[in-house]
C-alpha cells in the first residue's frame, strides 16, 4: 500500500504544475514534510481510493481494538480470537488488493483487469473470508 | 438320651427357631467314634433346630465323599479330630481347599489331647494359620482357668467374648458371659493374609505350653497372649468360610451349662450360645451380604450442556458415556438375617465406596443410602466423568471382615466430544467480544460496499484537467 502513495506524491512534479502548493523545497523540516505529503494526499487522491482508505482506517481500528482486548483479557476461547483478528486482518489484506486493482494510477499494470472485475473479485474473497471466520468461531 | 434334653434346649432356642443357612441345609458331622456323638447332643439338636439335615459319617468310611459327579454332595462340613493319625483318603487336604473353593463352609475343630494331624497341619499353614510344631502343646493361662476343673493343668480356659475386631465391624460373637476352653491349641495368624481374621484371642496372660518339656521354666515360647487366636476365621475370595476352632471339646454338653470358677468367682458359660454363633456365622446365616439391581445412568435434571448428546438420555445402564457427563450409579445391597433379606446398613463409622477407575481409580467416592425397600437398601452417588476418554468401570468393593464379599464391576466406554457437542460461541462468555469484532467488521464491508455502489460518478474526478 505504501509505494502507491509515495509513487503518487513524487510524480505531480512532473505532469501537474498548477493549482497545489507543491513548490517542491529541499527542506529537512519533519513537519513540513509530513505536511506537504498529507496536501497531496488530499487533494490527488480520487474520491474512490479515499474512501477504500477510510474502510481500511476503520479495519485497522477494530483490529487494534480486538487485540488490545486479547492483552487484557486474555485470549481464551483461542479460536474465537484468530476468528476475529483475522477477519479484520483478511478484509484489510483484501481491501489493499482491490485499492491496487482500481486505482487509476496503476491502471497500466492491470490492463486485463476491470474496475468491475475487481470489484467483483474483491466480494466473492470477502463472503468466503466471512463464511471462515463465522465457521471457525462456532 | 437326647431327647431329655430336648425341651430344655428347645425353650431355649425359641428365638433361633426361624435361622436357616442362606447356602444349604446338608451338613456333614465327621467324627471317628461313634460314642463321641452323644458327648455333642446339644450341638445337633441345636443344628436340627436351625433346619440344617444332619448326616454323620466316620473319617475312614467308604462311602464318605465331599463331591458327587462334580457336584458338592454337602454344603457345610464339621470335622471332629480324628483319633488316628489322619483323616483318610476322602478328606485329604486338597480335596478340602476344593470343597472351600466350590463354595463349602468348613467347622474345624482341633484338641490338644490328640496330635493334630500332619496333614491338617500343613494345609492351614497354607493358608496362613499357624500351629505349635510340638505335638501335644496346649495354651495355658494360670491367671484366668477354671478352678473347679483344671486347678493343677490350668488348661480349661476362661476367656471373655470378644470385642469388636475394628471400630467400624459389627461384632457377631457378642455375650455376657465368659466362655469355657478346655485344652485348646493355640493358633497364630500371619500377618500377609487378607483373609483371616480372630474371632476369639486368649487373654493376655496366656502361653502355649508343651506338657513334654521337663524344664522348670518355659523359654522359647511358641506365642503367647492375645497373639493366640483361640478359634479363627478364614473367608475365602468367593465368600467360602472356613473356621478353626482351638478346642472342639468346648461344644461338649457338659461345658453347654457348665458353672467355671475363676478366682473365688463362679459363673455360667456362655458356650452354648457361643456354639450358636460360631455356627451361624460358618455357614452363612449371618453376616452374608447380597447384591440385587446395580444400575447407572446420566443423570437426570441436569443442565443441557454437559450431558447434551446424539444419544437419548434415560437410556439405562449405556454401554458408552462421553467426557464430562453427569452420571448417577445405584447399587442395592441386602443383608442376610435368619431367613430372609432385610436392608444393609453398615456401621456408622464405615462406608460403602464407587471407585470409577481404569487401570487405577480416577474417582473414589461415598455411596449414600438414597432409598430403601423392605428386603434392601439403595447406595447412590452423582459424579462428573473424568476428562479421560477411555474404558471405564464402576467397581463396588467392599470387603470387610466377617461380612461376605461385594465386588461388582459394569465397564463402560467414555468417548470424546462429538464435533456438535462443543459448546457454541455465544454460550462462552469470553468468545463474545470476537463476535463482536466479526459482525463489526461485516457490517462496516457491508456499508463499504453500498456506498461504493452508490457513488460510481467519483470516478470523474481526479482526472487531470491538463490532458
Amino acid at each position: 500500500m505504501a509505494p502507491p502513495k509515495r509513487a503518487k506524491s513524487s510524480t505531480p512534479s512532473a505532469p501537474s504544475s498548477t493549482t497545489n502548493s507543491t513548490n517542491i523545497r529541499k527542506t529537512n523540516d519533519v513537519s513540513q514534510i509530513v505536511q506537504h505529503l498529507y496536501n497531496n494526499y488530499v487533494e490527488q487522491t480520487p474520491q474512490r481510493v479515499k474512501l477504500i482508505d477510510t474502510f481500511m482506517v476503520f479495519l485497522v481500528v477494530v483490529g487494534a481494538l480486538q487485540f488490545l482486548y486479547c492483552l487484557i483479557g486474555g485470549n481464551f476461547p483461542f479460536n474465537a480470537f484468530l476468528s476475529g483478528f483475522s477477519a479484520t486482518v483478511g478484509q484489510f489484506v483484501l481491501t489493499a488488493s482491490l485499492r491496487m486493482q482500481t486505482n487509476p494510477e496503476n491502471a497500466s499494470e492491470f490492463k486485463s483487469v476491470s474496475t468491475e472485475r475487481a470489484f467483483a473479485d474483491y466480494i466473492f474473497g470477502s463472503l468466503i473470508l466471512h463464511f471462515f471466520c463465522v465457521n471457525f468461531i462456532n | 438320651m437326647r431327647w431329655s434334653f430336648l425341651p430344655l434346649i428347645a425353650a431355649a432356642l425359641a428365638g433361633w427357631a426361624t435361622a436357616l443357612s442362606s447356602t444349604g441345609t446338608r451338613l456333614l458331622v465327621v467324627l471317628e467314634e461313634e460314642s463321641k456323638q452323644s458327648q455333642y447332643s446339644s450341638l445337633w439338636a441345636q443344628l436340627k433346630s436351625r433346619g440344617y439335615d444332619l448326616s454323620f459319617e466316620s473319617p475312614k468310611s467308604d462311602k464318605l465323599s465331599l463331591f458327587r459327579l462334580g457336584e458338592r454332595a454337602y454344603d457345610h462340613v464339621i470335622l471332629l479330630p480324628p483319633a488316628g493319625k489322619a483323616y483318610g483318603p476322602a478328606l485329604s487336604p486338597k480335596i478340602l481347599l476344593d470343597f472351600i473353593n466350590s463354595e463349602g463352609n468348613i467347622l474345624l475343630g482341633l484338641t490338644a489331647d490328640h496330635p493334630t494331624p500332619a496333614a491338617i497341619s500343613s494345609l492351614l499353614l497354607e493358608l496362613d494359620i499357624h500351629i505349635s510344631p510340638d505335638r501335644q502343646a496346649v495354651v495355658v493361662d494360670h491367671f484366668n482357668y477354671d478352678s473347679s476343673s483344671a486347678s493343677e493343668k490350668h488348661d480349661v480356659l476362661v476367656v471373655p467374648t470378644p470385642k469388636s475386631l475394628r471400630t467400624d465391624l459389627k461384632n457377631f460373637f457378642a455375650g455376657k458371659l465368659p466362655i469355657a476352653f478346655p485344652r485348646a491349641v493355640g493358633q497364630t495368624l500371619g500377618n500377609d493374609s487378607p483373609l483371616l481374621a480372630p474371632i476369639l484371642r486368649a487373654s493376655p496372660n496366656a502361653y502355649v505350653y508343651n506338657p513334654k518339656e521337663e524344664t522348670e521354666t518355659v523359654e522359647d515360647l511358641y506365642a503367647s497372649g492375645e497373639q493366640i487366636a483361640l478359634v479363627s476365621a478364614l473367608q475365602a475370595r468367593n465368600s467360602a468360610r472356613l473356621t478353626v476352632l482351638g478346642s472342639v471339646e468346648a461344644l461338649e454338653d457338659k461345658w453347654f451349662d457348665a458353672v467355671v470358677e475363676v478366682n473365688g468367682r463362679t459363673s455360667k458359660t456362655q458356650n452354648s450360645e457361643f456354639a450358636k454363633q460360631l455356627t451361624a456365622w460358618t455357614f452363612k446365616e449371618v453376616g452374608v451380604l447380597k447384591v440385587g439391581r446395580v444400575q447407572h445412568h446420566l443423570k437426570s435434571g441436569s443442565d443441557g450442556v454437559l450431558n447434551e448428546s446424539l444419544y437419548p438420555a434415560g437410556d439405562l445402564n449405556p454401554k458408552i458415556y462421553r467426557v464430562k457427563n453427569d452420571v448417577t450409579f445405584t447399587i442395592e445391597l441386602s443383608e442376610y438375617s435368619n431367613d430372609r433379606l432385610i436392608p444393609f446398613t453398615p456401621d456408622a463409622n464405615d462406608v460403602v465406596q464407587l471407585e470409577f477407575s481404569m487401570l487405577s481409580p480416577f474417582h473414589r467416592l461415598r455411596l449414600e443410602p438414597s432409598g430403601t425397600t423392605a428386603n434392601s437398601t439403595f447406595f447412590s452417588t452423582s459424579f462428573t466423568l473424568p476428562d479421560q476418554h477411555g474404558i471405564f468401570n464402576f467397581r463396588v468393593n467392599y470387603k470387610r471382615p466377617f461380612l461376605s464379599n461385594v465386588d461388582e464391576k459394569r465397564e463402560v466406554t467414555v468417548r470424546h466430544f462429538a464435533h456438535d457437542e462443543w459448546p457454541r460461541s455465544w454460550n462462552i462468555s469470553g468468545a463474545w467480544t470476537w463476535i463482536a469484532g466479526i459482525w463489526v467488521t461485516v457490517a462496516g464491508w457491508l456499508a463499504f460496499v453500498a456506498v461504493w455502489l452508490w457513488s460510481a460518478p467519483a470516478k470523474q474526478t481526479g482526472i487531470k484537467k491538463t490532458q
